[in-house]
């Protein structure tokens, strides 16, 4: 009998189309779970250690009390001019704005595009910007865990918050040697000209948030009791006084957290003028203040090496980030070291990834060889970084004079940024 | 002999075999400008994703009210990029249905084979059923229905370079040398002294390159699962995913190479019908691993800077030209590659089974 020659038995086997057509409903993805402000669980198992509080009990009160002043994660609630003002809160944030970056990415009847957070940055930084998003396994460094309200990259002292603009700056501008996008072509188009501004709002606004929670967290165990309630909204009728003095914490709070944010351009790191000559190029060391400048990266290296400073201790004697010392950051020493874990005991932090933990990483010191500074290149963000260290990170700032006897005076700031500003074109000092 | 065979049976009756050379050609013809037509329009339409131009065009099937292709083509033009995108795919995907039109009505007037007729409607089903779903993404602005969408137009594509081999010449002049033929009465190879082909290859041997096809797929709809995160995606599944485009992107690399050898391996008689898309299909994956290298660090860079120090001093540029080519162009090539496996897999099994000893 001839063969059957009809087209079936010249497709591929229908079992493997079969296959790839279950392929397809398998792999889609069914999960239609829509994302929530989700309670800091790293932080509820640290603070677990230091109280007998039901600490659970306490993130349900908390997390009624954001609502009520922050709303919910689809739809921000920012307070009117008169409470505002009485909160202190930064009077650049704008509820129109934290509309639109909020909640999913889509148009209502006004065909205004909202959900612009979740649209570029929730992806890495977790709708509730609490850093783990869908790709943070896959990064290093992680994405940021803005609920801290630490920010690295600021032109503001220490301890301050960041300005408004230091925050768009970071995101027009990225951070190079990380996956911290640049989105400055944003801002060339019609429609999207002012997704930066409301990115950067909605950013400060998570961060605002994410402080005040945590630290409801501390007013929490400091002053109340057994079976005593934070917040408790049915109360209002019950026991007006009761929840009066439960609202006036959480507005102490938010009140407290609000007026950093408000006066952080109180804060700013001052960049002096100097007569010592600034490296700005490879050129400048032929140039005709070569002879100043050479003596001013010497000392420079000097101060780097001295004890003074503690430079070599991280970067290495040359600045290529090979000294002795590598540490961790803010992020991950929160819920390992200060709870009493070992970062580099995996058997010990491991437990904790169901939290939201990811797997510590070492924050290392950089290698100025590259030419790369992930705050900016030029010698007056250098200079910050020096000054205001890098908060967050093992980075501190450097002792200043008046304020510290043995600190440093301007012109040795200035010394070092010339020292490691040429590190890419004088790998072993101050000599080609 | 083939009394007993139906009238739909593709080689059976000489009469399947002697048709008018130029009607068959304008099936041919059509058949390829629709598979060569989806390429662009799949390349294009990655270009939609990556430039979030989804919903550049909030109305659907006409664009900001006016007639599909009656958009003054100024505006669109020299328009924003992302109207000029969304509004070029549609275009192009409009072209597209019209070529699947014109190939129904040449495949009906010019192809005695009925299995092909249906063949033919259900191409030309597909293209609108994926227009639909395209159109359906705007109307309702969920973009977890652009990711289904993105991964249907791939399998267009497949299924169109499937069409193309199905109505070519060397498909049905196949037939004719098959040892089938030589029980009919026109002569075979046997007659003209040139002997039965062998088959090209094993039984697994030929699973291999069926296996092709689905992983690419498989391949596929794993990137897919990568471009087109959700909010509320575990950091533990979009690591799966990951790993398992990586173990996947290796499997199918395997494969290539295996399949390109073995294409090259097989006897002349047999081997440039499947050695040349072998070749070109080892040339795409080449290509395709150095793009997916490329699109990981347009994403997310790599922190290899002691390495390499490029790494350290590389800012990802969002929506940045470089970037955004060479992830949509990751997409394009493997919708590329999924195309050509198909084209492969056709072909050998034409061989296998038109070669049975």
């Amino acid at each position: 009998m001839p063969p059957d020659l009809s087209i079936s038995r010249c497709l591929p086997p229908r079992a493997l189309l079969g296959l790839a057509l279950v392929s397809l409903g398998l792999l889609a993805g069914c999960n239609a779970e829509a994302p929530s402000f989700q309670p800091n669980r790293l932080l509820i198992s640290r603070l677990s250690q230091e109280t007998e509080l039901d600490l659970d009990a306490v993130s349900n009160d908390i997390q009624l009390a954001l609502d009520e002043y922050f709303g919910s994660i689809d739809t921000p609630r920012w307070p009117e001019a008169t409470l505002a003002e009485e909160l202190h809160l930064p009077n650049w944030i704008k509820w129109s704005y934290l509309d639109r970056a909020a909640g999913p990415v889509g148009r209502k009847q006004d065909k205004i595009e909202r959900g612009l957070f979740r649209k570029h940055c929730a992806q890495c930084h977790a709708a509730d910007g609490s850093g783990v998003g869908a790709t943070a396994m896959c990064l290093d460094p992680y994405p940021r865990d803005f609920r801290r309200g630490t920010f690295k990259f600021k032109s503001t002292r220490y301890g301050a918050k960041p300005t408004q603009e230091d925050l768009r700056k970071i995101i027009e501008n990225g951070i190079p040697g990380s996956a911290m996008p640049a989105f400055h072509l944003l801002n060339e188009s019609n429609h999207t000209h002012e997704d930066v501004e409301v990115v950067t709002q909605y950013v400060a606004f998570l961060a605002l948030r994410g402080e005040v929670e945590r630290r409801l967290f501390t007013l929490a165990m400091r002053e109340l009791g057994p079976q005593q309630r934070l917040y408790d909204p049915s109360s209002k009728l019950s026991d007006p006084n009761l929840f009066k003095q439960q609202d006036q914490w959480v507005r102490e709070t938010i009140r407290d957290v609000a007026q950093s944010w408000s006066s952080a351009h109180e804060s700013l790191i001052e960049i002096p003028t100097t007569s010592i000559p600034i490296f700005q190029g490879p050129s400048d060391l032929q140039g005709p203040h070569q002879s100043d400048l050479a003596a001013s990266i010497q000392r420079g290296a000097e101060l780097f090496q001295s004890e003074i400073t503690g430079c070599a201790t991280c970067h290495g004697p040359t600045g290529r980030g090979d000294g002795k010392i590598q540490d961790f950051d803010e992020w991950t020493k929160d819920w390992t070291i200060r709870a009493g874990i070992d970062p580099r005991n995996r058997s010990e932090w491991k437990p904790l990834r169901k939290l939201g933990a990811l797997k510590p990483i070492v924050a290392p010191p950089r290698n100025f060889s590259t030419g790369v500074f992930r705050g900016g290149s030029q010698p007056e963000e250098i200079y910050r970084r020096i000054v205001g260290g890098i908060e967050g990170s093992p980075m501190p700032a450097a002792p200043l004079q008046p304020q510290n006897p043995q600190g440093l005076t301007p012109d040795q700031v200035w010394d070092l940024v010339n020292f490691v500003s040429t590190r890419p074109f004088l790998p072993q000092g101050s000599q080609p | 002999m083939s009394q007993s065979r139906s009238q739909s049976q593709p080689i059976s009756a000489s009469s399947s075999l002697e048709l008018t050379s130029s009607s068959t050609r304008y099936v041919h013809a059509w058949a390829r400008a629709m598979a060569i037509m989806t390429f662009p329009l799949i390349w294009v339409g990655g270009l939609v994703t990556t430039y979030d131009a989804g919903m550049a065009v909030p109305d659907w099937p006409g664009t900001y009210g006016y007639n599909l292709f009656l958009y003054p083509i100024s505006t669109w033009v020299v328009g924003p990029f992302d109207l000029f995108v969304e509004h070029g795919h549609r275009l192009l995907a409009s072209l597209v249905g019209l070529l699947a039109i014109g190939f129904l009505v040449a495949t009906l007037r010019g192809d005695h084979r009925r299995w092909m007729h249906a063949w033919a409607l259900f191409m030309l089903v597909a293209v609108i059923a994926q227009g639909i779903l395209g159109g359906y993404r705007v109307l309702a602005d969920a973009r977890a229905m652009a990711m289904i969408h993105g991964c249907t137009g791939p399998a267009f594509f497949a299924l169109a370079a499937a069409t193309a081999v199905m109505t070519s010449p060397w498909w049905r002049s196949l037939a004719k040398t098959s040892p089938v033929r030589q029980s009919q009465p026109n002569p075979s190879q046997a007659e003209q002294g040139r002997g039965a082909p062998s088959r090209p290859t094993s039984r697994w041997g030929s699973f291999l390159f069926y296996l092709l096809p689905p992983a690419a797929f498989c391949q596929l709809i794993i990137g897919a699962q990568l471009r087109h995160i959700q909010p509320w995606t575990p950091p533990a599944r979009f690591l799966m995913w990951v790993h398992l485009h990586l173990t996947l992107a290796a499997v199918v690399t395997l494969l290539i190479f295996w399949v390109a050898y073995r294409a090259r391996s097989i006897s002349a008689t047999n081997r440039r019908p499947l050695a040349r898309p072998a070749s070109i299909l080892f040339f795409l994956v080449v290509v395709q691993l150095g793009l997916g290298f490329a699109t990981w660090i347009s994403n997310y860079a790599i922190p290899w800077q002691d390495w390499l120090p490029w790494f350290a001093r590389y800012t990802i540029e969002a929506k940045g030209f470089t970037e955004s080519w060479i992830v949509t162009g990751h997409q394009a090539v493997g919708s590329l590659i999924l195309a050509l496996s198909t084209v492969l897999a056709m072909r050998l099994g034409r061989h296998r089974y038109l070669h049975v000893d």
